[in-house]
């Protein structure tokens, strides 16, 4: 079934690869341009969780219930991809302690599966655990790979129409009279200029958005938020470690494949091409990650870098960190009168379907198009499809 | 804190626009803990934003990245400057099509390998985890067979089919045998263990294209 | 991706077959294999220009004669040596490949080269020393 409808969606990350996705098996017309390689922004750099929702379940609800319908939802359209083993969140120090209760009744009543282990059942499980744990509590979190999983939903996208065009750079929008209407394109594959008209431009530049929303005359209230991560050689768990406390640098180990990574840590800038990886930082991924597991100490480092988080929330913040995790879609139309473009922001890579099943349905709205999202029970394409559809 | 330490980067270019191939030399400023990949990063942001280059995890975890550097296959991302000397070349994988500069084109390393599509998870430990091979073609470009041979299907592919043989997830034992029984396929290597060397993960080629074997002799 | 495939880089210069023998980057295992082809090819060579030169028998005494003053010369005899160690090495080290091939000792490849070596070196030595001491 298809619609006499184009959609440019500019930005290829996870966002970006849900929505051409979503988009297009409700038959609507999709480019995608990424002006590197597919993922090559913020998503690919993730640590990797399957987020359970643990972290946000005391704090913030929204974000924690969001992440737990994704997460089931994942398992269930992109079997294979991920490192299924839950994680534990752990009881480090007696402070810790006073946390349990609410996080326990948080998880609950955000319909995140918690189970309360006492010290020996958690060391039995991940020996590795610092031997002066209290407790700990198992929840349903995993590991992702954060270019393949994205990679899925490009490879369903193409092999259902979608054109997905790297290496292809959106120079400016076209815009004239409060509308836009396409994007002028650099193609660094051929070094050539072009253009591309469509209906919708869709933003999923992630931090890059205040940039590309610029381009339309249009704002929007992101933050780029960079946090360091840290690959240590050897596998030192096989459950997603985290530390049981009100969020803090440094208290994550997300085991992926051979390697641990240690995260993260927070600031605020205004570039997010230019990241820098502050030793200090890193230093304290070595301090915190080895409370939870002293063999961190000692670990060789594969690899230390940064990642800009998109954060949405009024300018003026500090530190990133109490700004809201939710997603949002801007229409522009409502926001600033400008219309023809879309702006969508936040979240987080567990949460890449639902955020673009938002936006599918905002952008289905405008276009006046009536088309139920079937991307919940859609089992996607493995990755390696994506090259096979060439051409498609 | 700046520095005055530099290196020279020459790079391989090609755009299919003129389709001439040649080398840029960039002067690049070298820090303490520099990757191959940030270099190439800043000459994009500071010299050349036409320059193209695939990067995703920045953690040899994606495999993306890539590269020759001074003729020896590497990942960007977690190959250190200060490794190398003042003047470091740096070209796209040896092996493949290039699609653009240090881009080269997946499919055709995709194509090699065996039809069952590439489950990635793995149970065989008594826990899950993702198969260590992140098919970052390191050992292809390395392997003197694929030097000459564009039908030789090379060392990831082989491995691949290896791992299916021992952890099938659904393959049929049969079919995969007859794929890896040609002499494109497993008798197609011999024994150049530069892929061995390459691989950055833990997938050890060599070891598994030897095992494939003995489960074709048997 | 595009209509036309793009230019390869391979790992040598100029045809395809110098990807066998290029050094840059290159381990044990690749030199090996380069001087296995190496050794294979010329020892095909050599079998040819052998046969070649008995041939020459049929022509008669004299030029057989001619022909002996030739090869027993010093520096023709350095070149028996190399031939000599060429192939020592293609038949040491194609047992090795042999054994790897099939695969027996797989993570001991680099050790049987080295036994390889340890073999064939006294064999190549005493092989010498004869060439020249029995000319």
């Amino acid at each position: 079934m298809r619609h006499d409808a184009h959609v440019l969606i500019v930005g290829g990350g996870g966002t970006g690869a849900a929505l051409a996705h979503d988009l297009s098996l409700r038959g609507l017309g999709v480019t995608l341009v990424e002006r590197g390689e597919l993922t090559s922004g913020t998503t690919g750099r993730h640590h990797g969780l399957l987020h359970s929702g643990g972290r946000y379940a005391v704090n913030d609800r929204e974000s924690a219930v969001e992440c737990i319908e994704e997460n089931r939802i994942l398992r269930r359209i992109c079997p294979g991809t991920f490192e299924l083993n839950d994680g534990l969140f752990v009881a480090v120090e007696e402070e810790d302690l006073e946390y349990v209760d609410a996080f326990v009744d948080g998880c609950e009543a955000c319909g995140i599966p918690a189970q309360r282990l006492t010290r020996d059942e958690a060391l039995r499980l991940e020996p590795n655990l610092n031997p002066a744990i209290k407790l700990a509590v198992r929840v349903p979190d995993g590991t992702i790979d954060a270019m393949r999983l994205p990679l899925r939903f490009f490879a369903t996208a193409r092999r259902n129409g979608a054109v997905i065009r790297p290496y292809t750079e959106v120079r400016d929008l076209l815009v004239h009279d409060g509308l836009v209407s396409g994007a002028v394109l650099l193609d660094h594959v051929t070094g050539k200029e072009g253009e591309v008209r469509a209906d919708i431009v869709v933003n999923a530049t992630g931090p890059w958005s205040e940039r590309v929303a610029a381009m339309a005359g249009v704002d929007v209230p992101i933050r780029p938020s960079p946090g360091v991560l840290l690959a240590l050689r050897g596998r030192m768990c096989n459950m997603v470690l985290n530390r049981l406390h009100k969020s803090g640098d440094g208290d994550i180990i997300v085991p992926q494949r051979g390697l641990s990574v240690v995260g993260t840590s927070s600031w605020v800038v205004e570039d997010p091409d230019d990241l820098t990886v502050p030793e200090d930082h890193v230093e304290r991924m070595y301090a915190e990650g080895s409370k939870l597991v002293p063999a961190v100490r000692s670990a060789d480092r594969r690899a230390a870098w940064s990642a800009a988080r998109p954060l949405i929330g009024s300018k003026g913040a500090d530190t990133g960190r109490e700004l809201s995790r939710t997603f949002k879609t801007f229409d522009h139309k409502e926001t600033d009168g400008v219309e023809g473009f879309v702006t969508i922001t936040g979240g987080k890579a567990t949460t890449l379907r639902g955020m673009a099943e938002l936006c599918a349905d905002v952008i289905c709205r405008k276009l006046d198009i009536d088309e139920p999202c079937r991307t919940r029970e859609t089992v996607l394409l493995p990755h390696s499809a994506y090259y096979a559809a060439a051409a498609a | 804190m700046s520095t005055t330490d530099t290196r020279t980067l020459r790079v391989y270019r090609f755009k299919r626009g003129d389709g001439a191939e040649h080398f840029d030399e960039f002067e690049v400023p070298v820090g303490p803990r520099m990757s191959i990949l940030d270099a190439l990063r800043w000459i994009q942001l500071h010299r050349d934003p036409s320059l193209a280059l695939r990067h995703s995890c920045l953690h040899a975890s994606c495999g993306t990245c890539g590269v020759q550097v001074d003729g020896r296959e590497e990942l960007a991302c977690v190959s250190a400057v200060r490794d190398h000397g003042e003047t470091i070349t740096v070209e796209p994988l040896a092996n493949l099509p290039i699609l653009t500069d240090l881009v080269v084109d997946v499919g055709e390393f995709f194509a090699r390998f065996p039809e069952h599509p590439i489950i990635r998870a793995s149970e065989a430990d008594g826990y899950v985890r993702l198969e260590d091979c992140i098919e970052c073609g390191l050992c292809l470009s390395a392997c003197p067979v694929a030097a000459t041979s564009r039908h030789y299907v090379g060392p990831a592919a082989l491995v691949a089919a290896q791992r299916l043989l021992e952890e099938p997830r659904g393959a049929d034992r049969e079919d995969v045998l007859a794929w890896a029984d040609r002499p494109e396929a497993a008798w197609g290597c011999h024994l150049g263990f530069e892929c061995a060397r390459a691989c950055p993960a833990e997938a050890i080629p060599a070891e598994r294209i030897m095992a494939l074997r003995r489960e074709l002799a048997r | 991706m595009s209509a036309a495939p793009g230019p390869v880089r391979h790992k040598g210069r100029g045809p395809a077959v110098s990807g066998w023998v290029a050094p840059r980057g290159r381990a044990l295992g690749g030199r090996s294999f380069a001087l296995h082809r190496i050794t294979g090819i010329a020892l095909v060579i050599y079998l040819y220009v052998h046969l070649g030169v008995l041939s020459m028998l049929l022509i008669g005494e004299s030029a057989w004669g001619d022909f002996l003053s030739v090869v027993t010369a010093k520096g023709f005899l350095a070149f028996d040596v190399v031939l000599i160690f060429g192939l020592l090495f293609h038949a040491l080290n194609g047992i090795r490949v042999a054994l790897v091939g099939s695969g027996y000792l797989v993570r001991h490849q680099r050790a049987l080269f080295w036994v390889a070596t340890a073999i064939g070196t006294p064999l190549l030595v005493y092989a010498a020393i004869h060439v020249f001491g029995g000319a």
